[in-house]
């Protein structure tokens, strides 16, 4: 998503990315960034909270409009939890046990499978 | 008494997901490592008129619900079957059922059960009605392809033409 807001920022289309996953999208450099700190699938807002997904759009576009320069990047001040805690969990090996990483294995195995059989029909594998 | 007593957990900040996946999957036994896309410098361009006259476009990575390909959520794991491969668009006047199944959310903490924290159509036609900005009459779905060639050569000139014939003036993208 990145690569496509470059795209359309160096067509002549400015551009606001609002996401949750920060080391990524700077690492790609993004001319505007709303970096909320929370799980990845939440870029706008707490789930059922219109508050918090009303204040994060409303964030976003001022951080738009007032931008001055390429890898801008506001860090939404909500909060996902009192602790930082969940961040601990993801696909983080430290906390699965050697028979949880076996099942994930597996599960990848087939997942990569089904991915491409469907590039091939798609025709990008 | 120290001053430090009042930092935070050093872990409190913001994950390294780049580190964390390259670990995790080492781990499952692939030791192709994923690159991420990286430039040193990013291109910017002003806003051409207030935000208030401008036409905005949602660009989104979440895909139409496609009753047919199984599990898609809320709590569905990792669907690949889901992904989809070519830009989509739909009429921004109208709801949609879109869903993240096909992305690798973090799914112990979130069950993706509210599409309003991926897919802010809802919500943002609310805010054009308050006139803060136009909304574009259709929103487009980005492919997130592993082939970062893909993305490069196919799709993001297609969404460029796409927000084109719609006279867009600026776009919002949000990626899962």
């Amino acid at each position: 998503m990145s690569l496509v807001a470059r795209y359309l920022e160096r067509n002549g289309i400015p551009t606001m990315v609002m996401g949750a996953a920060k080391d990524i999208v700077e690492h790609a450099g993004v001319p505007r960034f709303l970096f909320s700190d929370f799980p990845l699938g939440n870029s706008c807002g707490r789930p059922h909270e219109p508050d918090t997904q009303r204040f994060t759009l409303d964030l976003a576009l001022k951080v738009f409009e007032s931008a001055v320069g390429p890898r801008t990047t506001v860090q939404s001040p909500l909060r996902w939890a009192e602790d930082g805690d969940w961040k601990l969990d993801y696909n983080n090996l430290a906390r699965m046990s050697p028979q949880e990483v076996a099942k994930r294995r597996a599960e990848f195995d087939k997942v990569k499978q089904v991915a491409r059989g469907q590039r091939q029909k798609a025709g990008v594998g | 008494m120290s001053d430090t007593a009042s930092f935070a957990p050093d872990h409190d900040a913001p994950i390294e997901y780049m580190r964390r996946t390259r670990d995790y999957y080492l781990a499952l036994g692939y030791d192709n490592p994923y690159r991420w896309a990286h430039y040193v410098d990013a291109p910017f361009r002003p806003l051409g008129k207030p935000l208030k006259d401008s036409t905005l476009a949602l660009i989104t990575t979440a895909a139409p619900y496609q009753p047919d390909k199984g599990d898609q959520g809320p709590g569905a794991p990792y669907n690949a079957a889901a992904k989809y491969y070519t830009v989509y668009s739909g009429d921004t006047s109208v709801d949609h059922d879109t869903r993240i199944s096909h992305i690798g959310y973090d799914r112990k903490h979130t069950t993706a059960s509210d599409s309003n924290t991926w897919f802010p159509l809802r919500l943002m036609r609310e805010f054009a009605a308050a006139g803060r900005f136009k909304l574009a009459k259709r929103f487009h779905g980005a492919p997130t392809n592993r082939s970062q060639r893909v993305t490069l050569d196919t799709d993001a000139p297609e969404i460029l033409a796409r927000c084109r014939q719609d006279q867009v003036d600026a776009a919002l993208l949000v990626p899962t």
